[in-house]
């Protein structure tokens, strides 16, 4: 079963009751609000996310609700909580599905401490995963989107989830928010890309969020070997310029990109030393889609392992 | 003399281009040694070293004659993998004993 199977009135009821439990990735996570709002949002953003069956565990047990107290009588303020706590301010309830987003991605990153987590988009063909580990505003996430409209399969947008005991990347094909221009750039190259409502004057800027295609979602369980490292960066104007790199610098960039580098101690030492080996690393500076697309898929065709 | 410390046995190595990276289980640190401090480690993996018996050791390992390894870059790299807990100079454990 999955999220679309159900009416919008049933989700809505779920929500405010017991809690929406839907599967993402590895994660299952049970989601409650009190948000009328919410309801349609989540029916038609989360439309193919598999509906675990009764009985199975929780990963993390989320909420975004209006605010307790007075407060909530003030300004109209969305507020996100895990296990029933609330790590960060309010936001402007118009901003609740953004926040819930953001919270579920913060959660990952601060529990998952059983898989290294990079943080990187990634994508899959042909049982080979790309990983693109960046800094917010190198146009991972652009970039990202329009690979999983043209032929790959989206792993992940946010986390390159790598499982210590044999090197797997794990997918989490969650929504893939594009921010402010990235918005109409991605409208514009893949008109047919589901993209939901744009949020306004959020704490990062404009946002707007992707639903990956079906076939990433349906196959979401499918691990991939990592078999590139693509390090990318946006510039406008800027010809493509795709350039090995040196795995002693992949090694650094790798390992300081981990969101657990440090908690997983000489395993995650150990484990980015097995992927450097194993995968090319490059350094890839584009401005055009379609240009840096083909090159992927070049470099894609070129192996021969 | 100039040995290696129990942390200084742990570490893990790669090598990669010209440089190594090291893994120092003791700090939970990742470090990036050129091949001069390497060499200095491999060193005294081996057995402990006066500071001449490691300047040979080192400036042959590099192919070069003793007199041409710059003392700088040497002491440079000791003052930093003594600073890191991987050597100890032994004369200044006796004195202390």
């Amino acid at each position: 079963m999955i999220v679309g199977d159900l009416s919008r009135r049933e989700i809505e009821r779920r929500l405010a009751g017991t809690g929406l439990v839907v599967r993402f990735g590895p994660f299952h996570l049970r989601i409650r609000s009190d948000l009328a709002s919410l309801s349609s949002l989540v029916h038609r953003l989360y439309q193919p996310y598999p509906l675990p069956e009764t009985g199975e565990i929780t990963d993390f047990h989320v909420g975004i609700s209006r605010p307790r107290g007075l407060r909530r009588w003030l300004r109209r303020q969305a507020c996100f909580t895990v296990d029933g706590q609330s790590p960060f301010a309010p936001y402007a309830a118009e901003h609740a599905f953004p926040a819930l987003e953001w919270g579920i991605n913060w959660c990952v990153a601060t529990r998952a401490h059983h898989l290294l987590m990079l943080h990187s988009a990634g994508v899959e063909r042909h049982g080979r995963a790309m990983l693109f580990p960046a800094s917010p505003g190198d146009g991972k996430s652009t970039l990202c989107t329009a690979l999983i409209h043209s032929g790959w399969r989206l792993m992940s947008d946010e986390f390159g989830l790598l499982r210590p005991e044999d090197g797997m990347l794990l997918p989490l094909p969650r929504l893939i928010p594009l921010k402010n221009e990235s918005i109409e750039v991605i409208r514009r190259f893949r008109p047919e890309a589901i993209v939901g409502p744009s949020f306004l004057a959020t704490r990062k800027g404009t946002v707007a969020h992707v639903r990956p295609p079906a076939d990433s979602i349906a196959r979401m369980q499918e691990t991939a070997r990592p078999r590139w490292f693509v390090f990318p960066r946006w510039i406008a104007n800027a010809p493509l310029s795709l350039e090995p790199l040196p795995k002693s610098q992949a090694f650094l960039m790798i390992a300081t990109n981990a969101f657990n580098y440090e908690v997983l101690d000489e395993t995650a030492f150990r484990l980015v030393a097995d992927l450097v080996r194993r995968c090319d690393s490059y350094s890839l500076v584009y401005s055009d889609l379609d240009q840096a697309i083909s090159a992927l898929d070049d470099l894609s065709n070129d192996v021969d392992d | 003399m100039i040995a290696l410390t129990r942390a200084g046995h742990e570490l893990s190595w790669q090598k990669w281009d010209d440089v190594f990276i090291v893994y120092q289980p003791s700090s939970a640190e990742t470090h990036v040694f050129n091949e001069t401090t390497a060499l200095i480690l491999r060193g005294l993996e081996q057995s402990a070293k006066s500071l001449d018996e490691l300047r040979e050791f080192t400036a042959s390992e590099l192919g070069i004659a003793t007199e041409d390894l710059d003392a700088d870059d040497l002491a440079f790299a000791m003052a930093r993998i003594e600073e890191l807990g991987l050597i100890e100079r032994l004369d200044d454990v006796v004195a202390g004993q």
